[in-house]
């Protein structure tokens, strides 16, 4: 199973911006971590980050074209703004996960709304940076159609 | 020995999945849920009390009653959000308590709830609440996961 693990902006940050909210974790060690436990089930996956809202998207296209098994995103800010992330998604056929460290429903108002949730099969979200990891290891466990 | 108490308690309405089924590939219920979880808690020596309650008064006093008496809570409020003022003022309130002790609580939604925009997610604003819907039964076994991964690094 090939999965995709895209970032949106200020991910890079992780581990010195906003600790309090964010943790200390780095993506680095998050990317590490998560391509690990895949890789002992035989799953491979592509850590991606970007700080550019068309990248995110060529990279969900790259994901139609290359027929990945599903993608886990975590689209940052873009998340409150970005109907062309929303679209990509929505053509993309295999599993989606939208993921978010902290939870925006506890946050900002600004954060409450996002484009990405209606356009995914399921939203995880204030788990902090152990989320990815946990939900690597679901998908890698699970038939593609998680429900 | 146990190495934690996990209360999991699922809202008005959920002791009926049978309109589930759509989203799930298999016949989802509430002892579906209650085993999965039974199962999945008990690997990780978590020890678990699984409640339903129709009567979103009863369910809420369940609660707050026992916040001093669990490690770990995983809420399915299913539609108790819909419910009074009253009603999710003093569920917020019991989640935040729960928060002030550092004790880790998530929100579990069998179906990605912003899809059809059934139901709002739990605002409780400087809480550790965490979310995870659409994952059907899964999203509960994620959750016990991330509960015991805090639990073991408290």
């Amino acid at each position: 199973m090939n999965i995709y693990v895209i970032n949106g902006p200020n991910i890079n940050l992780l581990g010195t911006r906003e600790p309090e909210i964010y943790g200390r974790d780095t993506l680095e060690g998050i990317a590490i971590d998560c391509q690990e436990k895949a890789s002992k089930d035989g799953h491979i996956v592509k850590f991606m980050q970007s700080n550019y809202e068309g990248e995110i998207v060529e990279w969900i296209q790259d994901a139609i074209m290359q027929k990945v098994d599903a993608i886990v995103i975590n689209a940052a800010a873009y998340t409150h703004t970005s109907i062309a992330i929303h679209d990509a998604l929505k053509s993309y056929s295999g599993y989606k996960v939208e993921l978010h460290i902290s939870n925006p429903h506890l946050r900002e108002s600004f954060r409450h709304v996002s484009f990405i949730s209606s356009a995914v099969d399921s939203v995880v979200a204030g788990l902090g940076a152990d989320g990815y990891s946990h939900v690597i290891d679901l998908l890698s466990e699970l038939p593609i159609k998680v429900n | 020995m146990s190495n934690g108490k996990l209360l999991i308690i699922n809202g008005p309405g959920l002791s009926d999945l049978s309109d589930h089924n759509e989203v799930a590939n298999y016949d989802l219920s509430l002892s579906v849920i209650e085993q999965k979880c039974i199962e999945t808690s008990g690997k990780f020596g978590l020890e678990v009390d699984f409640r339903q309650n129709d009567d979103e008064s009863e369910l809420l006093s369940g609660l707050i009653n026992d916040i001093n008496n669990f490690d770990a809570f995983i809420i399915n409020p299913a539609a108790l959000s819909k419910s009074s003022v009253i009603n999710y003022d003093a569920f917020s309130s019991a989640i935040s308590e729960i928060s002030n002790q550092s004790k880790p609580v998530i929100e579990v939604r069998i179906e990605n709830i912003f899809k059809r925009n059934v139901s709002k997610p739990l605002q409780v604003p400087e809480s550790g609440l965490g979310f995870i819907g659409g994952l059907g039964k899964h999203g509960y076994v994620l959750a016990i996961r991330s509960i015991n991964k805090k639990l073991s690094n408290q």
